[in-house]
């Protein structure tokens, strides 16, 4: 009976019915997220919530910038890197997570 | 639900600092506030950060210039120096608000003014970029 | 989250008790979680690209936050603030909060996590 129960939760810890039980999948690994202003995150996945508000840890922050040249009118795209340890990062800029790759 | 969160209470007929979302910064007495952050402000102002010159005194010119265009002006004689400082003013400029209301879905950060600190600053010497406006 | 229970009920029959219930859930676990943090220090970033550190003061259920002791890191730049000391920031303004790393256990907060998911 009890092994029933054990095993029924652990089917439903790996059942996939809906989006957000992908990245509970993705709890403490690496996972990519992209932000509203052209920001992009990866970092590992500490927590969570339904609003996707996260606590990444050892996170690289890359920001992409566009500015134009006065003269030439030509566009020149800059990227900006920095990491940061551990962050909270709020849920309402998130646009997309994707869980880490299983290729390797 | 009882808030023992960060109301703002204590602020209450102190004088603040509000940066609203589209950048700009009113400073007045916080005389009341609600759950969604609306406060009302009496006797505020905004302080109006800039980089360029804000002309004052005179209505024949357009209302900003660029530094580039009065360094210009400066060069060719076109205006004396005495002119310049007459009616155009560099750093922070306040504008008279009066009793204002702040609706709360239009305010990033409120910030208790340090009055001793205030009054050591020295705002016709401050010149800043305005704040960018938020983007949510 | 069980959506189920929204389906099998037409609207009228979600009354307000389950949308107070529910919107409790919602910021529940960062909430619990900053209020864990009261007292250290952190620097929050706002969409408006400003970042304030300060002593984190206390935190309410939207994510609004109050900061003691607090300095503008880039003061140059954004010199607004000069004299301000003590601050409350507005939950939805808030891009990041740059966080402690000895905060808060984390194996704790990846069970609270999982809890969350659940009961959510």
């Amino acid at each position: 009976m009890a092994a029933a129960a054990a095993a029924a939760a652990a089917e439903e810890e790996i059942a996939v019915k809906e989006p957000l039980d992908l990245i509970r999948l993705s709890l403490d690994e690496r996972i990519y997220v992209k932000l509203r202003s052209d920001r992009e995150l990866r970092g590992k996945l500490h927590a969570y919530d339904q609003h996707l508000n996260m606590i990444l840890g050892d996170v690289e922050e890359i920001v992409t910038t566009v500015e134009i040249d006065d003269e030439t009118y030509e566009e020149i795209v800059r990227t900006t890197k920095r990491t940061i340890p551990f962050l909270f990062v709020r849920g309402d800029g998130v646009i997309l997570v994707s869980p880490p790759l299983r290729t390797a | 639900m009882a808030s023992a969160g960060p109301g703002l209470e204590s602020l209450v007929d102190q004088i603040i600092s509000v940066i609203t979302n589209d950048g700009r910064n009113i400073v007045g007495t916080l005389r009341g506030f609600d759950q969604a952050t609306n406060i009302i402000l009496d006797e505020s102002h905004e302080r109006v950060y800039s980089t360029r010159y804000v002309l004052v005194n005179c209505d024949l010119l357009p209302g900003l210039l660029s530094n580039a265009l009065i360094g210009s002006l400066v060069q060719n004689s076109a205006i004396s120096n005495k002119f310049l400082s007459w009616c155009l003013k560099e750093g922070v400029q306040q504008l008279v608000l009066g009793l204002y209301i702040i609706r709360g879905d239009n305010i990033s950060v409120v910030g208790e003014v340090d009055e001793e600190l205030d009054a050591r600053l020295d705002l016709s010497n401050l010149r800043a970029h305005p704040l960018k406006p938020v983007i949510h | 989250m069980d959506l189920s229970v929204f389906h099998r009920r037409n609207k009228s029959q979600v009354n307000e008790k389950d949308i107070i219930v529910t919107s409790n859930f919602a910021t529940q676990l960062f909430f619990s979680y900053f209020k864990e943090l009261v007292g250290k220090e952190v620097t929050v970033e706002l969409k408006n690209d400003l970042a304030i550190r300060g002593t984190l003061h206390s935190v309410d259920q939207y994510l609004n936050i109050k900061l003691e002791n607090t300095r503008v890191v880039d003061q140059d730049k954004y010199p607004h603030m000069l004299s301000v000391r003590n601050c409350f920031i507005r939950g939805s303004v808030v891009r990041y909060v740059l966080l402690p790393q000895d905060g808060v256990d984390i194996d704790i907060l990846h069970d609270a996590t999982r809890r969350e998911a659940r009961g959510g």
